[in-house]
């Protein structure tokens, strides 16, 4: 277990290293002159040359690339991804401002698609062959194939415009602050509930997919075969020795989810108007803010990276075959 | 090579058509993607300005007293905010959302498929240097990278092409890396090296045919991936400039008009989901008609 421990955790260092030369090279082969990733491209044209010079040698522009490289490193290990153009805010303190409403819009919608998904998928799997299970298989389909965006526009038209029961957008209503205590958490709620719903939704197919092909494949296992030969009962057989196993697979779904996460709360956060992090990347790719956009590029990435390690680990704590295999 | 062959052919690909074709809505989503295809195809002769033309307005054509008009006998399915008429943009939406799809799952297809069979073919430090990229890639949420490149290169055709070619080629490399290394041990394979071949010729002749399968499936998953995303990209105001009818940029404009304006939300939508489904079936019943066992 120690050896696979070690050499994950080295890939891992190895992983990071990989993200911050192909996010430094992304950012290089972008035309125009880097000096107006420091000062913006307007601010690059006002200035005189001595000034821009200056500037240019305070953020090591006249060195060679690989020391460049060297010095943002250095930076991105410290945690400093510079200043904002639009407030001039450090970098990172607006990503920690905005983390806390992304996060909890995120965890909400992965909790109900996995208590949701989850059950339906090993549900169908026990249908295996019945008009149920290729009618379940073609909905998560369909769900899966849906545009989130769309979803969102529907929903809104539905319960805003025409039942007028949930606000169009926004995290909290206009007269949230006089409200009292228990209206503001319904408030806060109502508010929540389509954006989570737009979240949610394609999640919960694949969730439903990758539990069902789980289970599926773990019934096809000899030992099931055995367990039925014995005499145990159908019911028996799927509680105590196939649910435990089809379970395992799932670790690494919830890892894997992470980037999918992300990419869509870009979308859902800009339509719901919702103050996270997804606004934030995109308002900064919007204004050309490139410290944030590669502030947040850089934390996503990492962050995946982090979630991927500890299902990684999680899963041969959980799966002895793979920390055997990989030896 | 194997070639697809007709109707009494006993060679994979007539066993796996055999299979697929027993599924209903597998036919429907081809029935479906040849119809758009063909619309895609047609759309400067369907949908133009000239009164001889199907829908007899183009997609930029101004009505500037019917602007945001439900359907009616005139714009079937209404007009938008400028009066432009939905149908004639969504005709050449088409083209399009066909069009990215296809380009960007080639280049993924191609970059994809050329590292999958390296790695595969060659193992050792190849194969780690290409895993180790497809886990580097792995870990960006892929439509940020999507966006930033599309920002920052300016949005167009080529560079949506770029974004996702560079975001999803994983998938592809994965598949063939994986095929690889099963079918690099197969007597065919041994046989072309005690020929004497070429190690180009025998990843490019011998071994990348049989491999194609498996890729051809993410390759139908990954058109429809990249239908949405530019549609997603689009809506977002980053995807083919302006005024280029694209499918998300009607729904663009209908978030400004969703108090009313319905058929604007309604009929773009459906065309990016039904696309989207529609290729996502392909590669569902494809991927089952290939399996053997399935039979």
């Amino acid at each position: 277990m120690l050896t696979y421990v070690v050499r994950r955790l080295l890939y891992g260092v190895l992983t990071f290293f990989g993200i911050t030369i192909a996010v430094f090279v992304l950012v290089h082969s972008v035309p125009g002159d880097p000096i107006s990733f420091y000062v913006g491209s307007h601010g690059a044209q006002s200035l005189s040359r001595p000034v821009l010079e200056e500037i240019r040698h305070a953020h090591h522009l006249d060195e060679s690339l690989i020391r460049q490289y060297g010095w943002w490193l250095r930076g991105i290990m410290t945690l400093d991804f510079g200043n904002s153009f639009i407030d001039h805010q450090p970098v990172i303190e607006r990503i920690a401002s905005k983390l806390p409403n992304t996060f909890l819009l995120n965890l909400i919608a992965f909790l109900v698609a996995a208590v949701l998904g989850v059950p339906l998928g090993l549900w169908s799997a026990t249908r295996s062959g019945q008009p149920i299970e290729r009618a379940s298989a073609v909905t998560s389909f369909l769900l899966y194939s849906l545009p989130s965006f769309w979803v969102a526009l529907l929903l809104m038209q539905l319960f805003s415009v025409r039942l007028n029961v949930l606000p169009l957008f926004g995290m909290t209503s206009d007269d949230y602050l006089d409200l009292g205590a228990a209206m503001k958490l319904v408030d806060r709620a109502k508010h929540l509930i389509l954006p989570v719903v737009t979240l949610a939704y394609a999640q919960l197919a694949v969730f439903a997919r990758f539990s069902k092909s789980a289970l599926t494949e773990v019934i096809r296992q000899d030992y099931i075969t055995t367990a039925r030969a014995k005499g145990a009962s159908s019911g028996a057989v799927l509680w105590h020795h196939a649910f435990r196993n089809a379970l395992i697979p799932l670790i690494t779904l919830f890892g894997l989810s992470l980037p999918y996460l992300i990419s869509g709360t870009v979308i859902v956060e800009q339509i719901f108007q919702w103050d996270g992090i997804g606004r934030l990347y995109f308002e900064a790719i919007l204004t050309r803010d490139y410290p944030t956009v590669l502030g947040l590029a850089i934390a996503t990435a990492v962050a995946t990276l982090f979630a991927s390690l500890f299902t990684d680990l999680l899963y041969a704590a959980a799966d002895p075959r793979i920390r055997l295999e990989a030896r | 090579m194997i070639e697809p062959t007709g109707e009494a052919g006993s060679g994979m690909w007539a066993l796996t058509w055999r299979r697929y074709r027993r599924s209903r809505l597998a036919i429907i989503a081809l029935v479906y993607v040849g119809l758009v295809s063909l619309i895609a195809i047609a759309a400067p002769v369907i949908a133009s300005s000239s009164k001889a033309s199907l829908i007899g307005f183009g997609p930029n054509d101004v009505d500037m007293v019917n602007r945001l008009h439900p359907p009616d006998e005139r714009h079937r399915l209404g007009t938008d905010e400028l009066g432009r008429d939905v149908l004639a943009r969504m005709i050449h939406g088409a083209r399009v959302s066909l069009t990215v799809g296809l380009l960007a799952t080639a280049m993924a297809l191609v970059v994809g498929s050329f590292l999958g069979a390296i790695a595969g073919y060659y193992g050792g430090a190849a194969d780690w240097l290409v895993s180790r990229a497809i886990e580097v890639v792995l870990c960006f949420p892929l439509l940020f990278v999507s966006l930033a490149i599309v920002a920052f290169f300016g949005p167009s055709v080529w560079t949506i092409m770029i974004a996702l070619g560079l975001t999803t080629w994983t998938n592809e490399a994965r598949y063939v890396r994986g095929e690889f290394l099963r079918i690099r041990e197969m007597e065919f394979a041994y046989a072309a090296r005690a020929s004497g071949a070429r190690d180009s010729r025998i990843i490019f002749r011998h071994l990348l045919p049989n491999a194609l399968a498996p890729v051809l499936v993410s390759a139908s998953f990954g058109v429809a991936y990249a239908i949405l995303t530019e549609s997603a990209l689009s809506f977002l105001g980053l995807g083919v400039p302006l005024p280029t009818a694209t499918w998300g940029s009607i729904l663009a404009s209908a978030k400004d008009y969703i108090e009313y304006a319905w058929w604007l939300v309604i009929f773009p939508g459906v065309a990016i989901f039904l696309t989207v489904a529609a290729f996502n079936i392909i590669g569902d019943r494809f991927r089952d008609a290939l399996d053997p066992r399935s039979d």
